[in-house]
Formats: structure tokens, sequence, C-alpha cells
């Protein structure tokens, strides 16, 4: 089986049970891997009465058939779930080493169910798992976690993903860590590993992953990194990470300023990641074969913070603009306390700014917050929410359960800033049109990795050959509604091959790379037929856990259009937008539901 | 009267509009970089032709065609085929596009571009209203 290893490894936490299982090929090769794979296995044991945090919720941990080879930025892997945040579909993946490190271990992925009696940890090393005791390791923060289970097995190079005490707590904003700060953050599957009582997996191995053509697959994987030379987007990453595009986020109108209700403010130009380079960058850090290098290691010495990851743009969006702090230490350290922790910097930030916006008007007193006046632009408030959210301590207790739970308890969930209970990431749907239909259809909520409408339409396209070429942002069309489709079902096809999307070499790389690795012997409108496949069985899941069309929807707030900045007066026309999708996923105008083969 | 693009009198006239723009003042009131633009052949176009212009603080000055780089060093170097200029100055490509897609191809300091994108989006703003006569 190219591109796969072919096995899973198969664990029963109920019984300390573990099996492998033969990865099943007629799925690989319909679904692809990662969060399409996942979907498609868990699509026949995930029904509404699945309890996200009872032992019979499956978590799913998942790599791609390029994870672990020559292929650039090829380093990442899926965790999948029911979301005990959003109560449907539940995905998350991120980059690093883990995800080729469970390949060099022999295998495709890690099928957990059931609930262990006591806290454990799971080893993988060279085909071998076993379950041991975490003992005192619950409670340990997410580094101090990853460097006791290297010493555990006595080998550096172990690579961990495991939970921090928001996941131990089965706070629904808790994600999975790896390689040191790097997350599976989004929908709260932190939560259900903690469930579980798992803390954490370990792999280790020396394994290689069989290819269809090696020689070949070195030639186009080799040609690929040549792309990456000149490659303007890419450069821009190296030098100044995600943190580089504040600037031109913030004249765009696509930054998120005070819960979405400025357009602009002129003191969010300080969290630029220019500065964040000239002023705190301690260096630059990769995923697996990755030559970008956009992570970011920095420190803050306001607050004594000489070794953080991160922060990202949507750290500084999360935790700078969206909550009116445009000082980039006080950024870094509420960054840094939400990985020690393990939580999504995204949901927590977009709670707490609902959390500011209820102080503000009144919604909200320090009867209710424990004596806590909970303000705009208070970093040291921001600090303690986080840490009283991982602990579920206090008012944190109410904030550990996401943006829309608040809202409802407010009495004002026009309010909410999330789709389908998954709040919004730090791009303004009024100042990408596409990026609503992005967030209405994402299988997992609102989430920008499901259809980055922002990249397209900046420019950053080779993608002519599958019908993708950047347009007017603010075009509130049909027809953007069909591109918006069709990038979603690229990026779910890349969320599948689990790639990173900062990785864009063009269809014919793309596909001869796959090809390549597979012996497939796909054609390039192939990788379109895979992606539009994979957003369906998500969809069908999500029908299964109670969606319906009319779930299909962008939250009142960003439905009304800002006054100021560079998206001042735009707001997307859902229903024109949401026509032109459907159309392009061919779904039903009347149900939503996906029609066609399936696979199934 | 259309003043012909690339030209000694266009970047001299591009020049001249930078000084009199009260929004390309403020929006590049931090910007510090000279630039030449580099117009290559294509079917529409046969020659290479580079065109100088000293931007700092909202200002332009010393702008004037060269005739070739040995003549003058400068912070950035945009270059793009004569056409994609065209769609640029003709707002057909918007220029955060053009160097995203690698249309436009910029060598220079990311930090200052990154920086105040706004600046390079009230220089094309004010290019685009110049009366340009590209030759066809």
């Amino acid at each position: 089986m190219n591109g796969y290893l072919g096995k899973l490894l198969r664990v029963d936490l109920n019984q300390s049970r573990l099996w492998d299982e033969a990865l099943n090929e007629d799925y690989a090769r319909n679904y692809v891997g990662g969060s399409g794979l996942a979907a498609r296995y868990l699509y026949n044991i995930l029904d509404a009465n699945t309890d996200p945090l009872g032992p019979e919720n499956p978590l799913f941990f998942l790599t791609g058939p390029l994870v672990g080879t020559s292929m650039t930025s090829a380093g990442r892997y899926s965790v999948c779930a029911r979301s005990p945040l959003t109560g449907i579909w539940g995905e998350a993946n991120s980059g690093g080493f883990f995800g080729p490190e469970l390949r060099y271990a022999g295998y495709d992925g890690v099928l957990i169910t059931g609930k262990a009696e006591q806290p454990v940890w799971l080893s993988i090393v060279e085909g071998q798992a076993a379950l041991h005791t975490a003992g005192d390791l619950w409670g340990s923060d997410i580094y101090a976690t990853q460097t006791r289970l290297r010493e555990a097995l006595g080998d550096p190079k172990v690579r961990v993903a495991c939970i921090g005490l928001a996941g131990e707590n089965m706070v629904k904003l808790a994600g999975i860590a790896n390689d040191h700060g790097r997350f599976s953050a989004r929908t709260g599957l932190g939560a259900v590993m903690g469930s579980k009582n798992l803390k954490a997996i370990a792999a280790r191995g020396t394994g290689k992953v069989p290819l269809y053509a090696p020689e070949e697959f070195r030639a186009v994987t080799n040609q690929i990194l040549a792309l990456y030379k000149e490659d303007f987007p890419a450069q821009s990453l190296r030098a100044y990470g995600t943190a580089g595009y504040v600037n031109l986020s913030h004249m765009l109108g696509d930054l998120p300023i005070r819960y979405f209700q400025l357009g602009e403010y002129a003191p969010a130009d300080n969290l630029s990641g220019v500065d964040l380079a000239e002023k705190y960058l301690t260096r630059n850090t990769a995923c697996h074969k990755c030559v970008i290098a956009c992570g970011r290691e920095t420190r803050s010495p306001t607050y004594n913070d000489s070794k953080v990851d991160g922060p990202e743009y949507e750290t500084v969006g999360a935790l700078g603009s969206l909550l009116m702090i445009f000082d980039l230490e006080a950024v870094i350290h509420a960054g840094h306390l939400c990985n020690l922790y393990g939580m999504d910097i995204i949901s927590m930030g977009v709670t707490i700014g609902l959390a500011c916006e209820l102080f503000e008007r009144g919604l909200l007193t320090t009867a209710d917050t424990g004596g806590l006046e909970i303000r705009y632009g208070d970093a040291e408030t921001v600090f303690r929410l986080i840490e009283l959210t991982a602990r579920c301590e206090g008012f944190g207790a109410v904030l550990a359960e996401g943006n829309a739970a608040l809202a409802e308890r407010a009495g004002v969930p026009e309010l909410s800033a999330t789709v389908n209970r998954l709040e919004v990431p730090m791009h303004e749907p009024r100042a990408y049109l596409g990026m609503a239909v992005t967030y209405a259809l994402s299988p997992r909520g609102a989430c920008h990795m499901e259809g980055d409408m922002f990249s397209l339409d900046l420019g950053q396209s080779n993608l002519e050959e599958v019908s993708l070429e950047p347009g007017d942002r603010h075009d509130n069309t049909i027809e953007k509604g069909r591109t918006a489709a069709r990038l979603q079902a690229w990026r779910n096809l890349y969320n599948s091959l689990t790639l990173c999307q900062f990785e864009n070499p063009g269809v014919r790389p793309l596909l001869a790379a796959i090809n390549a690795a597979t012996g497939w012997g796909l054609e390039a409108e192939d990788l379109m037929t895979l992606g539009k496949r994979i957003v369906n069985i998500k969809r069908l899941m999500n029908f299964k856990l109670g969606l319906t069309k009319a779930n299909d929807r962008l939250p009142d707030l960003l439905l009304k259009p800002l006054k100021e900045g560079g998206s001042a007066g735009y707001v997307p026309d859902i229903p024109t937008l949401l026509a032109g999708a459907y159309a392009e996923f061919g779904w039903d105008p009347e149900s939503g539901r996906p029609l066609g083969d399936l696979h199934l | 009267m259309a003043v012909k693009f690339p030209s000694d009198e266009w970047i001299k006239e591009l020049s001249a509009q930078l000084n009199a723009s009260e929004s390309y003042a403020q929006a590049a009131a931090t910007w510090e970089g000279d630039n030449i633009f580099v117009i290559l052949p294509d079917a529409d176009y046969p020659d290479t032709t580079y065109l100088y212009i000293n931007l700092q603080h909202g200002k332009a000055s010393d702008a004037r065609q060269l005739s070739s780089l040995d003549e003058q060093k400068a912070l950035f170097n945009t270059s793009a085929p004569f056409n994609t200029w065209r769609k640029v100055l003709e707002g057909r490509l918007d220029p955060i596009q053009g160097m995203f897609s690698g249309k436009l191809k910029l060598v220079g300091s990311l930090a200052q571009v990154q920086r105040t994108p706004k600046a390079t989006y009230e220089m094309v703003k004010v290019a685009a209203q110049i009366d340009t006569d590209f030759g066809s």
C-alpha cells in the first residue's frame, strides 16, 4: 500500500487493550488521510447519542500519505472526534514532527476509545505500543510533559502529543500540544483526550514510508523545494512569521478589533510581525522538512518569559487587537499562558472578548465574575482569566464552556462570535466576502483553515487548473460563492493529505508528488473530486449529528457593516454566496444535503 | 495630454503628483526608500526600461529614467513585464495581489513593505490617476 504504512493502532482504554488493524485501503483511496479519512471511519460510529466527553467518543489521530516523506511541509497530523465545544464534527491539525514520527514508529494513525481507570500515557516505539500510568505527570504543563516523556523513554528524539491542565479539566477550549508549543487547537479535542484519562502519546521510530516511485518522488519534491526560493509569501513568512500580515490585514480591514466592532484603529499597527521580529524574536522554528520556517520563538522580558512559542497572527489578533491590547509583550505572555495550559488561543481570546463586551454593556458585573472587572485593554485581567479558565475556577468555569455558551448565559446570543459554536478566527468575512462561505459551511464551525479566501484573493495562487484564481475580495456574487466552495474542497484535500497550507507548489507538482507516492495515477480534476467528497462526508456527518441547512449562517455581529477601515460598508450577501457554493458542491437547494455517489 | 509610459516624463509626472497628494503624504509618512521600477519587454514592448524615484517620508524627489541598473542603486527594485505594469496602472491588478502572485517581483526591504502597505497602495492610486499613454 504505497504512501501508507497500512496499519492503525487501536486502543481500548476501558480494557487497556492495544492491537493493530489493517488500514482500509478503499477508504484511503477515496478519502486520502487526515480528517477526510477519519470522517469516513467515524461516519459509521458517531451519532447524535455519542457523548463527546463519554468513553464512546472515538479520538482519532491520523496522518496523510505524504507525511514523513521528503515532501516539504508534509509534517502535519489531524485529530478528530465529536467536539465537546460544538457538538458536531471536531477536527484539528498541527505541524511539527509528531505526525512523521508516528509513521516512522509504524502507524498511519491511532484510534482511541474508552476511558482509562487512572490517568495513563501511551508509548509507540518501533511498532510496539504500551500504556503507562501517568502518575504525577497528570497536572504537568505541556512543556514539562514532553520533556519527562523523552526522559522516560531515554531518547531525545521522542515526539509527544499531550494535553495540559485545560485538557485534564475537560475545558471545552482545550487543545492537544506537540513539539513544544504547536497545537491541534480547535474544537476542544484536548478535553476529549482528558475525558479518556489519556495524558499523552509518545512516538519514536526509524521506519520509512513506502513509495510507489521513490526516484520520481524525490525529483518532484526537489523541484517543489526550488519553487520557494523566490516565492514572496514564503519569504515574508520566513522573515516575519504569520504576524507579518498584521499591517496589511489592518489596512484591508481583515484584522478584528474590539470584538469585531471596529474596522480600523491606529495602535493595531503596533502588533506588527516586523516589530515582533526586530524586538522579540529569538529564532525561527520549522516543521518537518519545511524550508519556510514561519514558526516564532520569542521572549517577553517584561513578563520574564525567555522562550515562548509564537505568537502567530491568530494570537496577535485574538489576544491583542480583539481585546484592545496593543502591547506585543503582553500578547506574547498571554499566548504563552494558553500554551502552558494547553488551550486554543482563538477560542480563548474570542470568549474573553465577549466577556469584555458584556461587561462594557453592563450585562456582566463583578457579581458574576467573582469581583473581576473585565475591561478591554486590561492585559493583567486577561492573564488571570486564562489561568482561571484552564483551572475551571470561579468565572473561569463559565469561560471554559466557550463563547456561545457565555452569550446564551447572558441572554444575548446575538452577541456570540461563533459559527456552529466554534469561535470565529481572526479574518473578517467583511474584508474577504468569500470567507463568509468558508465560515458558514466549514464542517467544524468557523474556521479559516477550511478555505483561506484571504490567501487566494491576496494573490497566493497558481491553481488556475482547478479554477481557483484571485478575485475582488468584495465581490458578493454567486461566482464568488462557487470559488469559495472550490477552495474549501481544495483545502479539505490539503487537510486530508495533512499538508501545510503555506506550501502551495501548484496543481501539477502536487499531483506528481501524490502519484509518485501512491501510484494512484490521478488527473488534476480528480483532486477536486476528492476534496468535494471529503467536504460532503463531513457534511453528512454533521447532518447525522443534528445540523441542518439552517445552520449555514454567520453570527449577526459579523453582518453589520463596519464604519471605518478597508472594509467599511461591506457585508456578505449570504443567500447569494451560499447559492453559489451549494451549486458548486451539488447540494440539494432545499435540504442542503449532498447528492451523488460518496463512495460510502 | 497623455504621458507615455514608460518614460522619463512619466516618472517625473508621478513624482509631481505624489508631492501634490495629501493622502500619499499621510500614508507614506514613515516610508524611507528609493525604488527602481524595471519594465521588462513583452509582446507589446520591446525594451527594458528603468525608472528611478526617491521616496522619503511622503515626498518624492530625483525622479528620472535610468540607462541601466549600474547608474543608480536603490533600496527596492520592482520588476514586471510591460503589460503587467499596465494592468497595475489601469487598476486591473491589485499591487499586493501582484506581489503575492509573483507577477510583480520585489527585491528589497520586506520590512518596509510589510510595515507600511498603505504607502504602496496610495502610490499606485496616484499613479493610476496619471493620464497615461501605453502606446496602443
